[in-house]
């Protein structure tokens, strides 16, 4: 869908994946490394047969060309200059500051290259008086709130071990890109996309960002779960071989799948069919006026617990789709390696790299059909460092001449 | 006929919005401040979830009270429709080929049931574009799955990797798989605009919102594929940073604990830390990770006896990774959000006024925010009807009573 956009990418490990999501809608998108590679090449984890390749970069750069450029020299600047005539978006995710001190910041640009969409991705935005903070991973999702909320109550708060922050903030670098280019259909005009990382985190918060401005108050912490003014709100629960998400309340929103839970556990023995006569979509309300039993929920919420102890996470995930209940399994990775799912919807990509090998990534992120059509899916392999400077300074018009020349002069 | 357009690069795009909670309405939000005309489409009989949990104005929970619904869904018109009448579904038709794009996130088959799915609209309508998003997708086993984004947490390995080795998974805050979805959604749709818009296309865009979260996880999966670990939860550990993690700091009057996150990731920060610690500047990474329980507690001691404000400041200003984690009253006061002029107060008819997070992206040609907050149940039912689809008073009355409105 984007063929005819080309994107040129500087981003280094903080926002590679924003290219990505539109090199998988069809863009043309040129990773731009120093000479030297990346620093995204030095990112955990690394292949297990080639332990001086880095996973994270691969994962990111599938799908994109690669070239070398030394932006700190005046040879690669103009390079670069001359490759953004080409281009649509430029997506950078260096320290504020640092793209002024080699020319190439958004107003110089804009000048320049009127028509251009810059996206800048940072940890805090890029004005502000923390947009010179030193950034990461946790410490974005401690400014953005998530990181209050999540973890066991009697021990600190704890992340995703799978560092997130920077792909929240590359997803709305990409989100926000596409909305300047509806603008430059109206315009003309190129601008700048400024992501906060840290605006991103707040996303992870179901809103809860903003409970003091409401005047609501803070969620807590809790295992599994969370508590809400001290209560604690079990999310989880204990199975034969793992866990489930296993979510059971009363209400308009989820009694029905009470109900439903109910019938299972009348079907299999473990409650008494009386209990199919309560209705856990209105039960709230008929306990508030007395009509109802306050010991119901909890004494059914017990048996189910009981009940799924006893089984697998998939006899669960099983009777889940049968009753249509409100619960799944917590899977693994090695779970999700061997999903049937996944494997069905042929989530798993077997790529060549071009030294050969074979190597799986997971799919792209969504299954598009245009007019009708499913839609190819990329196979072009992440590139190695500098791989196609041929290819891409020659469709600018350099001879392999000056390209030997720009490599031996280490511009490229 | 139409609403009153909106102002921005979407102005005069059309979408009909029949998701719900979270992951599908926060794309019709960000389209919404761009200036799309946003129709959400609901039912009180089957009441969202993102109305009844909180956090709720002044603590009171109540379905026009939810701040998580104001926040997905401001800058929207609202429409009341139970699309099992047939009324109900004539009138979603008739919208659909009004729009651009049809969002929704029913389970798999619930609308072809209707014929109301992108088949059936795509017969009525060539160049639709429609998202179909789901925990799990459109095909497959699974497909049936039905629930949340905490479900959708689970299925997607993200539950499993938050928390610590020793312990039952802690998960991550709420439905995970709702934060990554919309990003993915929102690039594809405004993708599939641009190319309708030069080659007269429709296109469709099946969503597991569960393969959105796992893109975040594909530096993992591709080892565990690739004849590598499989990871697993580490707690605040770091592969390449040390120390890394939350530690405690002074306690400040009103609160029960307070935190700080810190970070180290060369060999050059940590001589500054050692420094402050008067501990040894010259240990390499690795010797680091053999200390890591010494410097932790080392480090620890150091924070217990300070402000988390103050760590973060004096770390911050020696060029080392630290933030308070962050209470929301914090990040009401955090200068850096105000800066960004992130939280925005939207005149309410029922509570005088409302707070919303601003968009996600500062654009600086054309800024944007939303032009009205979350519909009420039903509040532009009249309005939709009449200017949209040029109905009269009359027949609106005959659509109410026949219960197509509830």
């Amino acid at each position: 869908m984007l063929c005819p956009y080309r994107v040129i990418d500087l981003t280094d490990e903080r926002g590679v994946l924003a290219g990505q999501m539109l090199a998988d809608l069809g863009a043309d998108v040129i990773q731009v490394e120093p000479p030297n590679g990346s620093t995204g090449r030095a990112v955990a984890p690394f292949f297990a047969d080639h332990p001086d390749e880095s996973i994270y970069w691969a994962a990111y750069t599938r799908g994109k060309r690669g070239i070398t450029c030394d932006l700190e020299e005046s040879r690669g600047r103009d390079l670069l200059l001359r490759l953004l005539e080409t281009a649509d978006f430029l997506f950078e995710s260096s320290d504020v500051g640092a793209m002024a001190e080699v020319g190439l910041d958004y107003q110089t640009l804009h000048d320049r290259f009127p028509q251009l969409i810059y996206a800048s991705i940072s940890a805090f935005g890029q004005t502000g008086p923390k947009a010179h903070y030193v950034g990461s991973d946790l410490a974005i999702w401690a400014a953005g709130t998530p990181l209050l909320m999540s973890g066991d109550d009697d021990r600190a708060p704890v992340r995703i071990s799978q560092p997130q922050a920077w792909g929240h903030a590359s997803g709305d670098a990409a989100g926000g890109s596409m909305l300047a280019l509806h603008a430059r259909h109206q315009t003309g005009c190129g601008q700048h996309v400024d992501i906060s990382a840290q605006v991103s985190a707040a996303q992870a918060t179901l809103a809860q960002v903003l409970a003091h401005q409401l005047g609501a108050v803070d969620p807590e912490r809790y295992g599994g779960g969370v508590k809400i003014r001290g209560q604690a709100i079990r999310g989880t629960a204990d199975v034969a071989d793992g866990y489930i998400v296993l979510l059971m309340g009363p209400g308009p929103a989820v009694g029905h799948f009470a109900n439903h839970a109910v019938k299972w556990l009348v079907d299999i023995g473990a409650a008494e069919a009386e209990l199919l006569d309560e209705n856990f979509v209105t039960y709230a309300d008929r306990v508030a006026t007395g009509q109802a039993d306050p010991a119901l929920f909890p004494r059914m919420q017990d048996i189910m617990r009981e009940a799924v102890a006893k089984r697998t996470k998939q006899e669960m995930l099983d009777i889940s789709i049968e009753y249509d209940l409100l619960l799944a399994p917590v899977l693994d990775i090695v779970d999700l390696g061997n999903s049937p799912q996944l494997a069905h919807r042929g989530f798993w990509q077997e790529i060549e790299h071009a030294d050969g090998r074979r190597v799986v990534y997971p799919g792209p992120p969504l299954n598009i059909l245009v007019d009708g059509q499913s839609q190819g899916i990329c196979r072009r392999p992440p590139p190695d460092l500098g791989q196609h400077n041929a290819e891409i300074y020659g469709e600018l018009g350099l001879s392999a001449d000056e390209i030997d020349a720009l490599r031996a002069e280490e511009a490229i | 006929m139409t609403l009153p357009q909106g102002t921005g690069p979407l102005a005069g795009v059309k979408i009909l919005d029949l998701s719900w909670i979270v992951a599908g309405p926060t794309v019709g939000r960000a389209m919404a401040d761009y200036g799309a005309t946003v129709i959400r489409v609901e039912s009180p009989t089957r009441v969202d979830t993102a109305r009844v949990v909180g956090p709720f104005h002044r603590d009171e929970p109540g379905v026009e009270n939810s701040g998580l619904y104001g926040n997905v869904n401001a800058g929207k018109w609202g429409l009341t429709l139970d699309l099992r009448v047939s009324g109900g579904q004539d009138i979603f038709r008739r919208l659909a080929v009004w729009s651009d794009i049809v969002c929704e996130s029913f389970t798999a088959g619930v609308l072809a049931r209707w014929q109301l799915d992108y088949q059936h609209l795509r017969e009525l309508k060539p160049d639709l574009i429609m998202l179909s998003s789901t925990l799990l997708g459109q095909n497959g086993p699974y497909n049936q799955v039905s629930g949340f984004g905490s479900q959708g947490a689970g299925m997607a390995g993200i539950q499993d990797l938050a928390g610590w080795p020793d312990r039952a998974p802690a998960g991550p805050f709420g439905p995970y798989t709702d934060y990554p979805a919309p990003r993915f959604a929102l690039t594809a749709l405004l993708a599939a605009l641009d190319h309708r818009n030069r080659t007269g296309e429709g296109v469709f865009i099946d969503q597991a919102q569960a393969e959105g979260s796992m893109q975040l996880l594909a530096p993992a999966l591709i080892d565990y594929k690739n004849g590598g670990p499989a990871l697993q939860r580490r707690g605040n550990d770091d592969p390449q940073m040390c120390p890394h993690g939350v530690y405690p700091c002074l306690v400040p009057d009103g609160r029960d604990e307070s935190w700080v996150a810190i970070a180290v990731a060369t060999d050059e920060q940590w001589r500054t830390l050692a420094e402050l610690l008067a501990a040894d500047g010259s240990m390499s990474f690795d010797q680091r990770r053999q200390a890591q329980s010494e410097i932790d507690a080392a480090l620890s001691q150091w924070t217990s006896s300070r402000s988390a404000a103050e760590v973060e400041d004096s770390l911050q200003s020696a060029g080392i990774s630290a933030h308070r984690l962050a209470t929301t009253e914090d990040a009401a006061n955090d200068p850096q959000l105000v800066h960004r002029n992130h939280f925005l107060r939207l005149a309410h008819s029922l509570h005088g006024e409302t707070v919303v997070e601003g968009p996600r992206y500062i654009l600086s040609d054309t800024p944007a925010e939303p032009a009205r907050p979350a519909p009420q149940y039903g509040e532009h039912n009249e309005l939709i009807l009449q200017e949209v689809l040029g109905l009269s008073e009359r027949e609106i009355g005959e659509l109410a009573a026949s219960g197509a409105l509830s």
